[in-house]
């Protein structure tokens, strides 16, 4: 039990790890300042060289873009080119398709997670080698089985529809829900659900009344982790779906006019907007959250 | 409520590890039976496996008579508390307790009433309002007994309800389970690897080592006639000495002899018996020393170390030619290293064949 | 040579964890720190290996402070709790381990190995993985891993503590007979009186941060100085029989429901209040004689069958005393008359707890 108030002083050894710390900060966040500071930044800043770091002129432009297709047109005209026609849509659709399907995806994942992982963790199911085979699939580069996805899909008649999403983003979020909350599992003793066995219970109901209560915090961290995994995913929604299905990723992407190229500035602002959901799904849940994250890590 | 449990040839592998080799025993209605044995004997196996949690491999429990052995553990009639509590931590006190009676279905008014009766007893009225993780290692047993008390069932288990405890505590709690049992009559099945808790508890014990039975029988017959030298030596505090000696046949009868001692053993032998190189066993408290020599004490030997323990001494001492542990009470002559002389009495049912490990029968 | 003056030491605004602890080790010694949980003595022995830094007191080895000094630099072995071997390396790696990290020369470091590895007979052993060793194989590795760097003192903080009692009493013997060999000054800290007391040249009883009593285990066991000590050391527990005390010239007059004529006690002089007699279970004579016998009576209400000996749980004046018999004396239900032999008894005071000393005797009279 080593004293740390007795740890000998060291003031340039203190400056040096603050000093990394900082730096690391600062890359970790500029993505974000940029992301925020670009979104407030009017036509002629969004990619001036030297780069404008806060806005002179910041405006709402961007945003009514965004949200609004009378103001997309507006800004056509006054650009003097036409806009490509996805974008004069509204992005409320691409909120809505991705709200459905990153959270419908998400609960599946848990669920059928949190079932495969008792098996696996209670009952050996799969002997030693299940779970590396279940995290093996996420060792292959998404790009690698593109192709063979679009097919099936394309066979099954699932492209483009709300459905196949889900079970594609379900499909590859399992091996990660899985494998955490195994580790959740693991962490409650056995005993437990033995006790509740013995004392009356079957053995699912024992499961459900002795250890899931203890797991709720890994639960909740997990299903914020594969929202979070889901809701940003861009490869997969691009080559299955083919306009009627449209995620939050793909509109970001739409941003993009044959006159004008990248509208970095609306690209921006939806960027924004869309880290919102997130951060609101992390806040309500966060007092679960640290548990959640460090539980699996100290093996006693 | 209480009923007959009895076992038979109940095996259990994991993997390649036999954990049960055959075990079978039969605890009667109302008694109170020890499973002792080190760690790893398989004592937690076995009563798991009665529980229904393992699924043996062979062999059959029942409970008066009524085959249980494919049964899904709420519905065998027993009961199980385990080594380490077990405690729901995010339930309270009270609804641990109630947690039998509620997955039984039984009504607020009745499950008040027998949780409020089964915490008397315990003692742990005033922390059924808490969780247990405010509560100290005793008063998380006490707990998890009630638990396992809650519902009347007619064979109650208890893995090692002692041994998470400090000593004082464990002392304390011994007397309170006799006194439970008393009161409550029903069967109980208990393990510990404490062979003095043992002892002191039971009606009965089965020594279990190495997921086979030793030997099953009271503690007097257990402490008094061990069956093989595992038991002789796992047994008793200090363990028995087994003595290295030669078995002759004489003009006096039969005798054995080591470097330095040559003792009669009174007849008949019993059958089996063989000559030649055997193990004498004789405990500790069986030899008598003094400081000098005697009728009772003719053997010349030396002690060579002394622990003492308060109610007892024990004396590490050589004779023989071999290293033998005496105890004897406070304030004896004979309390310090030196010079000293022993006396033994050889008796027939302590002679031990040393190849297989069992005393002559 | 382990000097601990005055250490004391507080985590928060609570009680101190040590309050101005003095103790001194001697070479060659076998100490134990006997207390049930709480009561300090893991602090100490942190506190001894530099782990922690206490609020006040002072630390010396050999006559040298060594407060200051790291826990490399204090001349310590220590063997922690369920041994820690270092398990991905061999027995001889785990061995020299100390030695490497000192930078001991390589010549030094094999001889070293060799002489250890004979005094702990774990010759055979070198080049098997530390995985792979039982129970008292490993308790020799842990100790020999202590010891290799030559510490002018040895600690072993409950290393035994999560075995089981077969093997405890095994172990016990063979780490003593190792410390008797090497003549090397052990501190053990452990919560377990019996362990403490077949081990020890001396014990050091620990309650709330504070020494209750200090002596070889004849001492502790026989003339303990208080409640706690009495009731601590001994298995099975001492009695306590709420007495009567009635001063007189010369001394005082004691009387309780184990010896209802009142004895007179000379050279006491107990306060007033509330006394307690303290009398161990193998003090108590217990006879059959029904009818005529001289003694209490008292109804046997349960049974311990230790196998040498049994102890009787009798019914006396509304609650249990312990009597140790001879097997088979009596059963359940039976009625025996007990006489007890007073001159081992304590009188102690229930306020404070301390046991009445005489001016000069301490035993009562029979």
């Amino acid at each position: 039990m080593p004293d740390l108030a007795a740890a000998r002083r060291r003031p340039a050894l203190t400056l040096l790890k603050r000093t990394a710390v900082l730096v690391a900060m600062a890359i970790s966040f500029f993505p974000i300042f940029w992301l925020f500071s670009t979104s407030f930044k009017p036509v002629d800043e969004w990619a001036s060289w030297p780069p404008v770091w806060v806005s002179r002129h910041p405006t709402l432009q961007n945003y009514r873009i965004v949200f609004f297709p009378e103001a997309a047109r507006t800004f056509a005209e006054a650009q003097k080119g036409s806009l490509d026609y996805k974008v004069s849509g509204s992005a409320w659709r691409a909120f809505g398709d991705s709200a459905l399907i990153a959270t419908a995806s998400t609960a599946l994942s848990v669920l059928f997670g949190t079932l495969a992982a008792w098996s696996i963790a209670r009952y050996r199911t799969g002997g030693a080698s299940l779970p590396l085979q279940f995290l093996s699939v996420r060792m292959f580069p998404p790009i690698a089985v593109v192709v063979p996805i679009v097919a099936m899909f394309s066979v099954l008649r699932l492209s483009d529809t709300y459905l196949g999403m889900i079970l594609a983003y379900t499909a590859f979020t399992l091996p990660f829900s899985v494998w955490m909350i195994r580790s959740f599992i693991e962490d409650v003793p056995a005993e437990l659900e033995g006790a509740a066995m013995v004392h009356g219970l079957g053995r699912f109901r024992a499961f459900l009344h002795a250890t899931m209560p203890l797991i709720w915090g890994g639960l909740l961290a997990t299903a914020l982790f594969i929202f979070i995994l889901n809701w940003s995913e861009f490869l997969f929604a691009l080559v299955l779906t083919s306009g009627k299905v449209i995620t939050v990723t793909l509109q970001v992407a739409n941003y993009v006019s044959a006159s004008s190229g990248k509208l970095y500035g609306v690209q921006a602002a939806m960027g924004a907007i869309s880290t919102l959901p997130v951060v609101l799904m992390g806040y309500l849940i966060q007092r679960h959250l640290v548990r959640g994250l460090t539980f699996g890590a100290v093996k006693r | 409520m209480t009923a007959a449990l009895s076992v038979s040839g109940l095996v259990k592998r994991f993997g390649s590890v036999e954990a049960l080799g055959g075990v079978s025993f039969t605890a009667g209605e109302g008694e109170f039976f020890t499973i002792v044995g080190p760690t790893n004997a398989g004592k937690s196996t076995l009563l798991k496996t009665i529980a229904g949690l393992h699924a043996p491999d062979a062999g059959k429990v029942a409970i008066d008579g009524r085959d249980i052995t494919d049964l899904e553990p709420r519905r065998r009639g027993v009961s199980l508390l385990f080594q380490n509590a077990a405690l729901f931590p995010n339930l309270t006190g009270f609804e641990n307790i109630a947690f039998p009676l509620r997955a039984a279905g039984t009504g607020t008014a009745e499950i008040e009433r027998r949780v409020g009766e089964v915490a008397g007893k315990l003692g742990v009225g005033h922390l059924l309002g808490r969780h247990p993780r405010t509560y100290s290692g005793g008063e998380q047993q006490r707990v998890a007994i009630g638990r396992a008390l809650a519902r009347r069932v007619p064979v109650v288990m208890l893995d090692e309800p002692l041994t998470n405890l400090d000593a004082r505590t464990r002392i304390a709690l011994r007397i309170e389970f006799k006194a439970l049992h008393r009161e409550l009559g029903q069967t109980i099945l208990y393990v510990t690897h404490d062979q003095v808790e043992a002892m002191s508890l039971s009606d009965r014990i089965l020594v279990l080592s190495g997921g086979r039975v030793e030997q099953i029988g009271t503690a007097d017959e257990v402490y008094r006639r061990p069956a093989t030298r595992f038991v002789a030596e796992f047994i008793g505090s200090p363990p028995m000495n087994i003595l290295e000696v030669e078995l002759e046949d004489t003009a006096e009868g039969q005798v054995v002899r080591a470097p330095g001692l040559t003792l009669r053993v009174p007849g008949p032998l019993p059958p089996g018996g063989k000559r030649g190189r055997i193990g004498l066993g004789v405990r500790p408290e069986e030899v008598a020393v003094a400081p000098e020599p005697g009728d009772a004490t003719p053997i010349a030997g030396e002690v060579f170390w002394v622990e003492h323990l308060g109610d007892r001494s024990i004396l590490d001492s050589r004779l023989g030619g071999q290293t033998v542990k005496v105890a004897v009470p406070p304030r004896h002559p004979v309390s310090g290293v030196g010079r000293a002389f022993f006396g033994l009495a050889p008796r027939p049912e302590h002679l031990l064949d040393l190849s297989s490990g069992r005393f002559f029968r | 040579m382990l000097e601990l003056d005055s250490i004391t030491k507080r985590f928060g605004e609570a009680a101190p964890a040590l309050d101005a602890l003095s103790l001194r080790l001697a070479r060659g010694e076998f100490l134990s720190l006997l207390g049930p949980s709480g009561c300090g003595k893991s602090t100490t022995l942190a506190i001894i290996a530099g782990f922690l830094d206490p609020d006040a007191g002072r630390i010396r080895v050999d006559g040298r402070d060594v407060g200051e000094l790291p826990p490399r630099r204090r001349g310590l072995g220590l063997v922690f709790q369920d041994y820690a071997l270092f398990t991905s390396l061999s027995v001889r790696a785990n061995l020299a381990f100390g030695l490497e990290a000192q930078g001991v020369p390589r010549a030094e470091r094999r001889r070293r190995l060799e002489e250890l590895a004979r005094r702990l007979d774990l010759g055979g052993l070198l080049g098997r993985s530390a995985r792979s060793l039982n129970m008292s194989e490993m308790q020799r590795v842990a100790v020999g891993r202590a010891l290799i760097t030559r510490p002018a003192l040895l600690l072993l903080d409950e290393p035994m503590s999560n075995l089981d009692a077969h093997l405890r009493q095994r172990l016990r013997t063979e780490l003593k007979q190792i410390q008797a060999e090497l003549g090397q000054t052990v501190l053990y800290v452990t919560h377990d009186q019996a362990e403490a007391m077949s081990m020890s040249d001396r014990i050091a009883v620990m309650r709330g941060g504070r020494l209750q009593q200090v002596g070889t285990p004849e001492e502790i066991y026989h003339r303990p100085v208080n409640r706690f000590v009495a009731e601590f050391i001994g298995d099975p527990p001492i009695n306590l029989v709420p007495c009567t005390v009635r001063p007189g010239t010369g001394g005082a007059a004691v009387s309780s429901p184990l010896s209802p004529a009142s004895s007179f006690q000379p050279g006491l002089s107990p306060m007033q209040g509330e006394h307690l007699l303290a009398l161990r279970a193998h003090d108590i004579r217990a006879v059959r004689a029904p009818g005529g016998a001289a003694g209490v009576p008292a109804k046997v209400r349960f049974v311990e069958n230790l196998g040498a000996q049994h102890v009787l749980h009798v019914e006396l004046a509304g609650s249990l005393v312990r009597v140790v018999t001879t097997p088979g004396l009596a059963a359940e239900g039976d009625t025996l008359h007990l006489t007890a032999d007073l001159a081992q008894a304590h009188l102690i005071e229930a306020a404070t707890g301390e046991v009445v000393r005489a001016s000069g005797r301490r035993e009562l009279a029979a």
